[in-house]
């Protein structure tokens, strides 16, 4: 039986559904969802493809708007959403990035393995739990102000570099060195400094965690070595964003193009896709105040690298040295060049809303040490289950703007989930499994249960499938620090 | 008339806040109670201590209400302080002035990131006006 929907639609292949542009008669670009059967069915159970074909609306859209297999329903775009604009006479639009500028991931390798960690776990967990601070608003050892925040927002890790926090190759192997250039911190409001003050270097609320994890699996020998990642090894995952700096940035921006679409021509069918063209004076504000936010988010991410790292100094001597593998955004929205890449545009501004870049071996943005296999990308799963290391492809350029997913994806509403276990039963199950957790609440730990999500495993083997990127390793957790 | 009221509405992945009330007014100082309650994450509380004024203008009244709820997150966040009582001083589909009471709490509370747009307008009903909110959690 074919599934329900409003719209007309078609399956291009097992791993991808296209919505026509004729569907609506205000869409200027078709969509396309990256979907099993399974996960379509997930996909149109909520409100997914309504959102997805409002973003197909916005003025400058090109190529396709596309959802990657963990979308779901967010405010405005869809989370797991990828659109990209002509920077000439396309738009910008903070709701397509969203509250979490530059929520992103880093995996830290260590020397040590399993064996060596199994019996000190909970001492561990400890020690970590007392020097990454997490829980909402939690304030952290660092209290930037006033010029110490202009350098985080103009320079991000390259001013953690500076004063001994960020090692050379920790830029290197970050996401545009941790630094975006194009960042403004002179448009960054002062109630959105008064947010972020004392949070850097602390992961906050919601889903955002640090997990002690173990390679159980690896899939690409080679790619692995490359990466420097071995089965049975112990690594660190950290999921976290720019804090309360990024979601008062985005909220002022939201406010003030809300304001001057009208001056601009724009129309939408809904008011938080609000946008402004990205040339227009709105619009290159936002970027510069988002890019700076992006930045105190890598600085962020950093930060708590340094805390980790001190911690395994301390527990496991010489020993615990820990490297940086990569460090990967997934709510961002880059001026990119794409000429290559098969669309009609070249610079192109991409957004990327819960969905990570994927950028291939022949990406000169890949770090000089992975280009024979690719940029490493991070996909987080939920609390307690499996997280994967892939790598881009240069395929997903054409199929995706080099975009592909995010994490498992939330499946259930926080209520729904509440209702289906309480966190003391989560807690246990997960104790059961031998995860150490530390977390502020019970409410929350049923909020981010398991059973709330998608199958991670059945997520990512459609992006390996569809092209968009390649499986190097399956991680499995050990102990989890959750605000 | 119908006494002020909320309750929140499943989302998958943030939480929407329904409001209705008398009046636009009322409706706001409801929201503001209905966002309260996320904030301290249903734990009772009860008001204490000086009152705080507020005073939120925008360009029409969804924007107001988005405004004022994210003017609460703020202060919340960064006073560590959530309001409780909410004495609306006056209150137009522009601008809000008002005057409460409330609790000081040890955590910020940023759980809640942000009031969207999302969907969102203010609407007449037979009693009154009603909104429903997506916060973004």
């Amino acid at each position: 039986m074919k599934t329900v929907t409003k719209y007309p639609w078609e399956r291009i292949n097992p791993w991808l559904v296209e919505i026509p542009a004729s569907a609506r008669e205000d869409m200027l670009v078709p969509a396309r969802i990256y979907v099993d059967d399974v996960l379509w069915e997930r996909a149109i159970g909520d409100r997914t493809l309504e959102q997805l074909v409002n973003v197909a609306t916005m003025p400058g859209i090109t190529g396709f708007a596309y959802a990657m297999p963990d979308a779901h329903e967010g405010y405005g775009f869809p989370v797991g959403g990828v659109a990209a604009f002509r920077a000439e006479d396309g738009v910008i639009s903070p709701g397509g990035v969203g509250y979490d500028i530059n929520c992103g991931v880093r995996l830290l390798a260590s020397d040590i393995n399993f064996g060596e960690v199994r019996h000190r776990l909970e001492p561990l967990m400890t020690d970590l739990a007392r020097a990454v601070p997490s829980g909402a608003g939690k304030g952290g050892r660092l209290r930037f102000g006033g010029e110490d925040m202009n350098r985080v927002l103009a320079d991000g890790c390259r001013y953690l570099a500076e004063i001994g926090m960020a090692t050379p190759e920790d830029l290197e192997r970050t996401e545009a060195e941790g630094s975006f250039r194009r960042a403004d911190p002179g448009k960054v409001s002062d109630k959105a400094r008064d947010r972020g003050r004392g949070q850097l270097g602390t992961i906050g609320s919601g889903n955002h965690f640090l997990e002690i994890q173990r390679v159980e699996r690896v899939f690409d020998p080679a790619a692995a070595e490359a990466l420097g990642l071995y089965k049975g090894q112990i690594v660190i995952l950290i999921h976290t964003g720019s804090r309360g700096l990024g979601h008062q940035v985005c909220t002022d921006y939201v406010r003030a193009m809300d304001e001057v679409m009208a001056r601009h021509g724009i129309k939408l069918p809904d008011r938080e896709l609000a946008c402004a063209p990205f040339q227009s004076k709105e619009g290159q504000a936002y970027f510069g105040a988002m890019c700076a936010a992006a930045n105190f988010a890598f600085a962020n991410r950093q930060a708590i690298t340094h805390a980790t790292r001190e911690v395994f100094k301390e527990t496991f001597g010489d020993e615990g040295g820990l490297r940086l593998v990569y460090d990967v955004a997934h709510n961002m929205a880059k001026l990119e060049d794409h000429s290559d890449g098969g669309t009609d545009g070249g610079q192109i501004v991409v957004h990327r809303k819960g969905a990570t870049r994927a950028f291939g071996p022949t990406n000169p943005e890949t770090p000089e040490a992975y280009r024979d296999f690719g940029q490493p990308v991070l996909i987080p799963g939920s609390m307690g289950t499996a997280s994967y290391v892939l790598v881009g492809t240069d395929d997903a350029l054409q199929r995706s703007f080099g975009s592909t997913c995010h994490g498992a994806g939330r499946a259930m509403s926080r209520t729904a989930a509440k209702k289906v276990k309480h966190g003391s039963e989560v807690r246990k199950e997960l104790e059961k499994q031998g995860i150490v957790v530390r977390c502020a609440g019970l409410g929350e730990l049923a909020e981010e249960a398991p059973h709330a999500y998608k199958d991670v495993d059945r997520v990512v083997d459609v992006v390996h499938n569809a092209g968009l990127a390649r499986k190097v390793a399956r991680l499995v957790p050990l102990g989890v620090i959750k605000g | 008339m119908a006494e002020p009221s909320h309750r929140f509405v499943d989302h998958t992945s943030e939480i929407g806040l329904q409001v209705q009330a008398a009046s636009f007014g009322e409706l706001l100082a409801e929201a503001a109670r209905g966002l309260a309650r996320l904030m301290l994450r249903e734990a009772p509380a009860a008001a204490e201590g000086e009152t705080r004024d507020f005073e939120v203008s925008a360009h029409d009244r969804e924007s107001l209400l988005v405004d004022w709820l994210n003017e609460i997150l703020f202060v919340a966040e960064t006073g560590l302080w959530i309001p409780l009582e909410i004495e609306v001083l006056e209150a137009s589909d522009t601008r809000i002035r008002a005057r409460a009471r409330g609790v000081t709490v040890e955590l910020s509370p940023s759980m809640v990131k942000a009031a969207t747009f999302h969907g969102l307008e203010v609407v007449e009903t037979a009693d009154g006006l009603s909104a429903e909110v997506i916060l973004d959690v």
